[in-house]
């Protein structure tokens, strides 16, 4: 390996842009709390938004048309690379936005809270943005431990210390897994790069410890994206976090991961997908089973919606295993389809949620549902598409993106995990009605707190382009921005 | 007009999904009636354009319109109508202004939302009609759920949840399996023919190796058989039609559960015409189960609207029959049931959904539909003794109504294929002259004993106005059959026709080139594990 000093170009500081933007904004953020008098009630907030909004044209507007490796390997540039930098940054402000008032209130803390939450942003864009093991986990640590942070300390009126503290101990616990599984493949191969790790690993007589490490990496992984049967920190976290930070673990996270997935398992450790494949299987079947079937019992909108999330990584893991056996840029493409898909319709849901919200009341029930169709009808036929859309009836985006990654999974001769997703949609179609039933079918129910949202413009106008989104992607869509991905995931694809 | 010529399907199809979304818009109910009536009248007048324009001499696909949708998977936007799906696609828009007319008066603040919904549900039907490509198709097959589950579950009787997630439920669970099949056709196509396609006339000729047919078509059977409902899968159907509001069960009744015996013949039959010889007994059995089950719950129903559900499924059994009906050992389809099967389609929407509004009428007087809360109403309702009559006979198959062609043709076919399942049918046919006239003598005649009973009001016009044409009608499909079959005929031929030249090409055909296609897929099987 090589020790000295690497050279740094223009080239790479242009790319690495969006990074950087955030690392500042992350910074003088920060300052804030140390000159209280300086940031008033809404400059830190309008500062986070200039910022996020900043590295996201600085992501558009990067070098992307050659996958360029800087700084040897530690930061790269390229199609998928911008994918994953633009849809966490579009997801940052979008939630960023929706979160405002939830953030405001937390009145002593705001830019440290400011900070925590670029700088979660920022570790996500050097995850998806480097084949270098070091970094990934350098990326992956400044993200959970801002979310660590946020999770418990954003709202000091809500008991969020406990989901914490849980998600902190295991996630940490995952951590050194990852870490523990990234030091064996190197100590196998002798180097960091995924892009040398794939074309040493066929070449190596005995590669027992590349097998162990790439386990251990899934097992790391897996705890990340909330793969049964690691998924027991997620349900606790997601109705802990203020309704904000859920959203953004239930989708910048697992974009996240499962680009890192797709890097890692899709490319490095391709040519040895006879050991990770049966194991992600496992994981996979086990998601779709036990997510789906928890998700049954659940009163606490957030609970089942973290299930569901569970359910639903089964899925991408389902597209990344097609991956593994078959190569080729059409599972690439169905993921990150998927991805796309899910994300906005989390992002829609969460937001209805956190509209429903308010002081008394920021864990909504189905009880609180009930009947609301009267008096919310706009509200409850958004939800009712989200609804939908995550249950995969067409014509919703949900089928489409299930359509695509069935396909790919077929294609790889997976026809047992395809049946196992047939029946794991089947049971959730119950769970995700049943939102639908309480809303539309059911009178109200008597709650000690009932809730009384205000007509919010940036919720309506949020939530109603996620509900044209959804629709647009399930029926006219689908076309254009298959191609789009495919021609994406060229990148990456091995032939 | 040329524009109009080569657009008219998708003009037709996506008229009431515009309807749908105008009427949310519209200030009040009034208008919003106006609109959806408006809206569904069009879509008629289109439809009877396809029917003038329709070639009955072309066995073939006319009015197609064909574009690319998702070009990266072969996936295409195709529609087009022949024999098979024309008089569905013509019942559906017929059915649904007579539907609007029959809740024109029903007032309350979600009204609007039902009409909406409604006219959704016309897109979703329509849609799934001419759609020719296989993930075209299935969305719409799919998205008509939604409109029909919310129509139970808010619109419906008292135990309607129970109902409408069971009708939601079962339905999924068949047609997602029937997806998987459909992509491993689709993949298998490719592999065949080394491009990718979901047209459903490529998929024709893939032609899968027996053992993969049996599952492929065991799936796609399974879709379409709870669609239908063929015993046992029936049992979402008493609930749903019990629960559903009388608009809902009309057009279950008419056009939804027409789907799955559309499906069996568009689908299962012609992609898996090897699965089809082995599968034949077995579903004609459950058909004939299904008749004669059917017919004898039917009678013994105290509630009306569940005998006329129950009668469905007794009468869709013949039309399961019909399309099964195989001959010459195996080798062939009966062309005489074929055509009987799809005629009898047309007549059971007719017939059955003049049965719904008419047990509709007289809950909305009585709010009862037990039979022994009436009697004797011929005497004061004479109208709508003489409305239900003509159902009924048209229902029974009594000849001179649509149903007795209908039937007649199916048994014919179904006496040629196989004696026994013809004559248990054919008792099905007295069960169904029982169960019907006893409602009929429950209803209609005895003594006019209860006092609500009599000051029941007779028909109004706007109740005339939507069952007499539906009356005119099942007349005219007994006495001028020909209007009807000349159109029929050609497809269900073509049909018989294709069936047949596969069976012959499969029993010549050298052994050679079917080890060669089996290695191949084994290779790609042992690929994978």
């Amino acid at each position: 390996m090589n020790f000295s000093f690497p050279t740094v170009t223009l080239d790479f500081y242009i790319s690495a842009l969006p990074v950087l933007i955030l690392c500042l904004g992350a910074i003088s953020a920060m300052l804030q709390s140390v000159f209280k008098k300086v940031g008033s009630e809404t400059a830190v907030f309008g500062l986070q938004i200039v910022i996020l909004i900043g590295a996201l044209l600085a992501a558009l507007l990067a070098p992307n048309s050659v996958e360029t490796a800087y700084l040897s390997g530690n930061y790269l540039t390229g199609l998928i690379t911008q994918f994953g930098q633009v849809t966490l940054l579009v997801i940052a402000i979008i939630i960023s936005i929706l979160f405002k008032d939830t953030w405001l209130k937390a009145k002593f803390f705001r830019g440290e809270i400011s900070s925590l939450y670029q700088m979660v942003i920022s570790g996500m864009l050097v995850m998806v943005s480097s084949e270098d093991l070091i970094t990934l986990f350098v990326g992956l640590e400044l993200s959970s431990i801002g979310l660590y942070a946020l999770l418990g300390y954003t709202d000091p009126t809500r008991k969020s210390q406990e989901g914490a503290i849980k998600y902190f101990v295991l996630g940490s616990f995952a951590t050194a897994l990852l870490m523990f599984g990234f030091g064996l493949l190197y100590s196998a191969t002798g180097t960091m790069r995924l892009s040398e790790i794939v074309e040493l690993v066929p070449k190596m007589a005995d590669h027992n410890w590349v097998q162990l490490g790439a386990l251990f990496a899934m097992v790391g992984l897996g705890f990340k994206l909330a793969l049964a049967p690691f998924h027991l920190w997620a349900p606790d976290a997601y109705e802990a976090a203020p309704t904000g930070i859920t959203a953004l673990m239930a989708t910048s996270v697992k974009v996240m991961i499962i680009l890192v997935a797709m890097r890692i398992f899709g490319g490095g450790l391709s040519s040895i997908y006879e050991v990770w494949m049966p194991a992600l299987m496992f994981l996979a079947v086990i998601s779709m089973i036990a997510g789906n079937v928890m998700a049954l019992v659940q009163n606490s909108l957030k609970r089942m919606l973290a299930y569901s999330s569970i359910a639903h990584s089964g899925y991408m893991a389902v597209a990344i295993c097609a991956i593994g056996n078959l190569g080729g840029e059409f599972p690439y493409a169905a993921v990150l389809y998927y991805l796309i898909g899910y994300a906005i319709i989390s992002i829609g849901s969460f937001g209805i949620l956190m509209w429903l919200e308010n002081d008394q009341n920021d864990n909504i029930t189905l009880d609180n549902l009930s009947g609301m169709a009267s008096k919310h009808p706009k509200a409850c036929f958004a939800l009712a598409v989200f609804m939908f859309a995550f249950a995969g009836m067409p014509p919703t985006v949900g089928f489409i993106s299930k359509f695509f990654v069935f396909n790919a999974a077929l294609k790889a001769n997976l026809v047992s995990l395809v049946v196992i997703g047939i029946i794991g949609s089947s049971i959730s179609l119950y769970y995700y009605l049943r939102v639908i039933v309480r809303m539309f079918m059911s009178e109200p129910v008597k709650v000690a707190a009932p809730l009384a949202p205000k007509n919010s413009v940036i919720v309506s106008l949020v939530v109603g382009v996620a509900v044209i989104l959804v629709v647009l992607l399930g029926t006219v869509l689908p076309g254009p921005v298959m191609d789009h991905l495919i021609s994406t995931s060229l990148e990456i694809a091995r032939n | 007009m040329d524009f109009f010529n080569s657009h008219v399907l998708t003009l037709t199809t996506f008229l009431p999904l515009l309807t749908a979304v105008a009427i949310m818009f519209t200030p009040n109910l009034a208008i919003s009636r106006w609109v959806a009536m408006g809206g569904s009248a069009v879509t008629f007048l289109f439809s009877l354009h396809v029917w003038y324009y329709f070639d009955a001499q072309t066995p073939g696909l006319q009015f197609v319109e064909e574009y690319s949708w998702i070009p990266s998977f072969g996936i295409k936007y195709i529609m087009g109508v022949d024999g098979l799906n024309l008089l569905l696609f013509i019942l559906t828009t017929f059915l649904t202004p007579l539907i609007l007319l029959s809740v024109w008066h029903i007032e309350g603040s979600k009204q609007k939302a039902f009409l909406s919904l409604f006219m959704f549900l016309e897109c979703g039907m329509l849609g799934s009609l001419v759609a020719f490509d296989m993930v075209f198709f299935y969305i719409f097959w799919e998205a008509m759920l939604i409109p029909m589950y919310f129509m139970i579950g808010i619109w419906g009787g008292k135990n309607r949840i129970d109902a409408t997630t069971k009708f939601i439920i079962y339905t999924v669970v068949g047609s997602l399996f029937m997806l998987a099949a459909a992509i491993v056709l689709y993949l298998l196509h490719y592999q065949k023919t080394g491009t990718y396609s979901t047209n459903i006339l490529d998929l024709y000729t893939t032609a899968p190796l027996y053992e993969t047919q049996l599952w492929l078509f065991g799936a796609f059977a399974l879709a379409f058989a709870i669609k239908v409902p063929l015993f046992p899968f029936h049992t979402w159907l008493p609930d749903a039609h019990t629960e559903a509001p009388t608009a809902g069960s009309v057009i279950l009744a008419g056009v939804l559960l027409k789907l799955g015996t559309y499906g069996l013949l568009r689908f299962a039959i012609p992609l898996f015409p090897e699965a089809v010889a082995t599968y034949a007994p077995i579903i004609v059995s459950l058909g004939v189960i299904g008749i004669i089950y059917g017919a004898l719950t039917a009678w013994m129903q105290k509630d009306a609207k569940k005998l006329v559900a129950y009668s469905s499924v007794s009468h869709l059994g013949f039309v399961v029959i019909g399309s099964f009906a195989l001959v010459a050992g195996g080798n062939q389809i009966s062309v005489e049931a074929l055509t009987g099967a799809v005629y009898q389609m047309i007549n059971h929407g007719i017939s059955t959904g003049a049965l719904f509004f008419l047990v509709g009428i007289i809950y909305e007087r009585r709010h009862t539909r037990m039979l022994a809360d009436f009697g004797g109403l011929a005497k004061v309702m004479p109208w709508f003794a003489f409305m239900l009559i003509i159902a009924t006979l048209s229902s029974v198959g009594l000849p001179g109504t649509g149903g007795f062609v209908g039937e007649f043709l199916i048994l014919l076919g179904t006496f040629q294929s196989s004696p026994i399942a013809g004559i248990t049918a054919s008792l099905g046919v007295l069960l169904g002259a029982v169960y019907m006239l006893h409602l009929c003598r429950k209803i209609l005649f005895g003594p006019l004993d209860k006092k609500e009973n009599q000051e029941l009001q007779d028909l109004s016009p706007r109740e005339f106005a939507y069952l007499t044409p539906l009356a005119i009608l099942a007349v005219l499909m007994g006495i001028y059959p020909n209007l009807f079959l000349d159109k029929i005929r050609p497809s269900v031929e073509h049909l018989a026709q294709n069936y047949k030249q596969y069976r012959l090409v499969a029993a010549e055909q050298p052994a050679k080139d079917i080890e060669n296609v089996a290695s191949s897929e084994q290779s790609a099987e042992s690929a994978g594990e």
